[in-house]
């Protein structure tokens, strides 16, 4: 893990879609940290299979939505 | 100034004279015996400044600073201050078995005390955290690659002293007591914590640069 992923994401979007949901209140509902949302959102951090589910379910939304590969196919 | 930067810096005061104390201070203040008095301050401030970080309201620099990276620098500059004071008294271990040597026996009690109030310290605060999850995933990747440099940091140091111990000639190995020998073996534990807090401090810190 290091800065950058190939991983790319929509949550800061998504957040803001879902009546602008904090980044603690999304933390909470998936079990992370702050820091951790803070990390993903600025795409230093590629998160487990599990923790996608968990954003993707928290933000309501199906998990291709949130997170898209944007490395080399 | 605000209370909480008044209370940092009071902190940062009381650390620098407790590390005086331990390193360089007179052998007795008031009556008591200096590295005692070291140490606990040194055990206040750790105390002091873990509590006041587990109390910095959302929006300060608590903000883009996880627990788990707190923790690290924090053990960091605690674990470097055991580890000089542990060089510095190193040669008081030059000597008879603990036993008969009190100055040794003082050292190595002080220093003890140290590791295991600031791992007691660390694990009482942590519980009281107050900010929800205190540790996740990523925590865990972060302080697993500092517990795999520990381990390397401690395996090149173990195999530096015997490598040291085996091919020295005899003559030049009079230094080496077997409490000297003891001390420096707690020394290498001490520089390995020290590197794994450096390693998980510069993990959090290379995810938020």
């Amino acid at each position: 893990m290091g800065n950058g992923t190939p991983v790319t994401n929509a949550i800061r979007r998504l957040r803001f879609e879902r009546g602008e949901m904090t980044q603690q209140a999304l933390a909470d509902a998936c079990g992370v940290t702050r820091q951790t949302v803070i990390a993903l959102e600025a795409g230093r951090y590629a998160p487990s299979l599990e923790l996608a589910f968990r954003i993707a379910h928290a933000l309501e939304v199906r998990i291709e939505e949130v997170f898209q590969w944007a490395g080399e196919s | 100034m605000s209370l909480p930067r008044l209370g940092f810096i009071g902190l940062a005061v009381v650390a620098a004279l407790a590390t005086w104390l331990l390193l360089a201070g007179p052998a007795r203040v008031f009556g008591i015996e200096a590295g005692n008095a070291g140490m606990v301050l040194l055990m206040a401030v750790g105390w002091g400044s873990l509590h006041a970080i587990s109390r910095i309201p959302d929006g300060g620099i608590g903000e883009s600073m996880s627990p788990g990276e707190w923790r690290a620098w924090l053990g960091l500059a605690f674990t470097l201050v055991i580890a000089a004071y542990a060089i510095v008294h190193a040669p008081v271990f030059h000597g008879p078995p603990l036993w008969h040597n009190p100055d040794a026996n003082r050292i190595g009690r002080n220093i003890v005390m140290l590791l295991v109030a600031w791992m007691l310290l660390a694990r009482v605060l942590d519980a009281r955290w107050r900010r929800g999850v205190r540790q996740d995933e990523r925590d865990r990747e972060i302080e697993a690659r500092g517990a795999g440099a520990a381990r390397l940091a401690l395996v090149v140091i173990l195999v530096g002293y015997a490598l040291l111990l085996s091919f020295s000639p005899t003559e030049r190995l009079e230094w080496a007591v077997p409490p000297l020998l003891g001390h420096l073996l707690v020394l290498a534990l001490i520089v390995s914590c020290a590197f794994e807090y450096l390693v998980v401090g510069l993990g959090y810190w290379r995810d938020r640069r």
